[in-house]
């Protein structure tokens, strides 16, 4: 069975970028959100096994979207999609329980790299 | 004026090859000033440039303005004006850290916009397959009667600016910066057709 997927960016292109980087398998069940607050209801709502966030978005954030989860105790691997490459900020997102941090634009080679070690495909 | 519009996909193709640009260019500005640099999302907008140059020109608050020209292939070229304000003066010298007998001022403002419009222009470049090569960065003091004497001089004539607005929030000390970019009509047509290219991929 595919992972329910949710993408979160606050552009529409690297939304698709993403998805146009999933496993063929898991492009059937993909939700996106264009902000952290969106992020945020749709993971209180519905159960989703993995989302690729990204940092820079108007509003609440990537960080304010990973200090939700772990306020709200929601199981639920994340993948940050950042084009803020300083390590300070990639080790931040790890701490606050971010998977991997991967440097945009996306590339799918890299994205499966990344599923494969954590067992997801 | 009307020509140059940007769809609003195009629109969000841009902001986001400018996010990534912006990136990485924010990491070489942290690296060289050994600190974190917070970011936000840049805002965009596009401006009649002798508008925008006539704004600046008037701009009181105005500390210093750094103009770096630019060209690529396909006809993309233009200048890039990194605009600092009078209020951030005295932070800036304490973030450059300046001793007497080191660089002055000046040559470390040139040096730091240096960084920022280079990396980001190469990685937008890298992002369109394309390339950018660079004229020498120019230091504009007093910039009421300079700027519009310095873009005078200028061979080709500018139609738009593209204005992105970047604050750089440099831990400790935290000062704006705006990179302006100026664009010349055509290569602002012959960016869209880049945009459509890419957007066609998807």
């Amino acid at each position: 069975m595919s992972p329910s997927v949710l993408i979160c960016d606050d552009s529409n292109m690297a939304r698709k970028q993403v998805l146009r980087s999933l496993p063929e398998q898991w492009k059937t069940s993909v939700e996106t959100a264009s902000n952290g607050a969106e992020a945020l209801t749709i993971l209180r709502k519905n159960h989703i096994d993995v989302l690729f966030l990204d940092l820079t978005m108007p509003g609440i954030d990537g960080i304010g979207v990973l200090q939700g989860i772990q306020k709200l105790n929601i199981e639920c691997d994340v993948f940050v999609i950042s084009a803020d490459i300083q390590p300070e900020m990639q080790s931040k997102v790890k701490a606050l329980g971010a998977k991997e941090f991967i440097k945009k634009p996306v590339k799918a080679d890299v994205l499966h790299d990344y599923l494969h070690q954590y067992g997801l495909l | 004026m009307k020509e140059f519009h940007l769809t609003e996909d195009q629109q969000d193709c841009l902001q986001e090859l400018i996010n990534i640009a912006m990136g990485q260019a924010s990491d070489q500005l942290a690296r060289y000033l050994d600190t974190f640099v917070y970011l936000k999302v840049p805002s965009i907008e596009s401006v009649a440039a002798a508008e925008l140059i006539k704004s600046l020109s008037q701009q009181q608050d105005t500390m210093a303005i750094v103009s770096q020209g630019f060209f690529a292939n396909e006809g993309i070229r233009g200048e890039a004006l990194l605009v600092y304000q009078e209020k951030d003066s005295g932070r800036i010298a304490d973030l450059l850290g300046y001793e007497p007998g080191e660089l002055s001022q000046d040559e470390q403002l040139i040096d730091i916009s240096s960084i920022l419009t280079t990396t980001f222009l190469n990685v937008f470049a890298q992002q369109i397959g394309n390339q950018m090569s660079y004229n020498a960065p120019k230091l504009l003091p007093s910039v009421q009667n300079n700027l519009s004497q310095h873009l005078q001089q200028m061979t080709f004539s500018w139609d738009l600016a593209l204005k992105v607005n970047i604050n750089y929030q440099v831990t400790d000390y935290s000062f704006n910066c705006n990179m302006i970019l100026l664009i010349p009509g055509a290569a602002i047509l012959n960016i869209k057709s880049v945009l459509d290219r890419i957007l066609a991929e998807f």
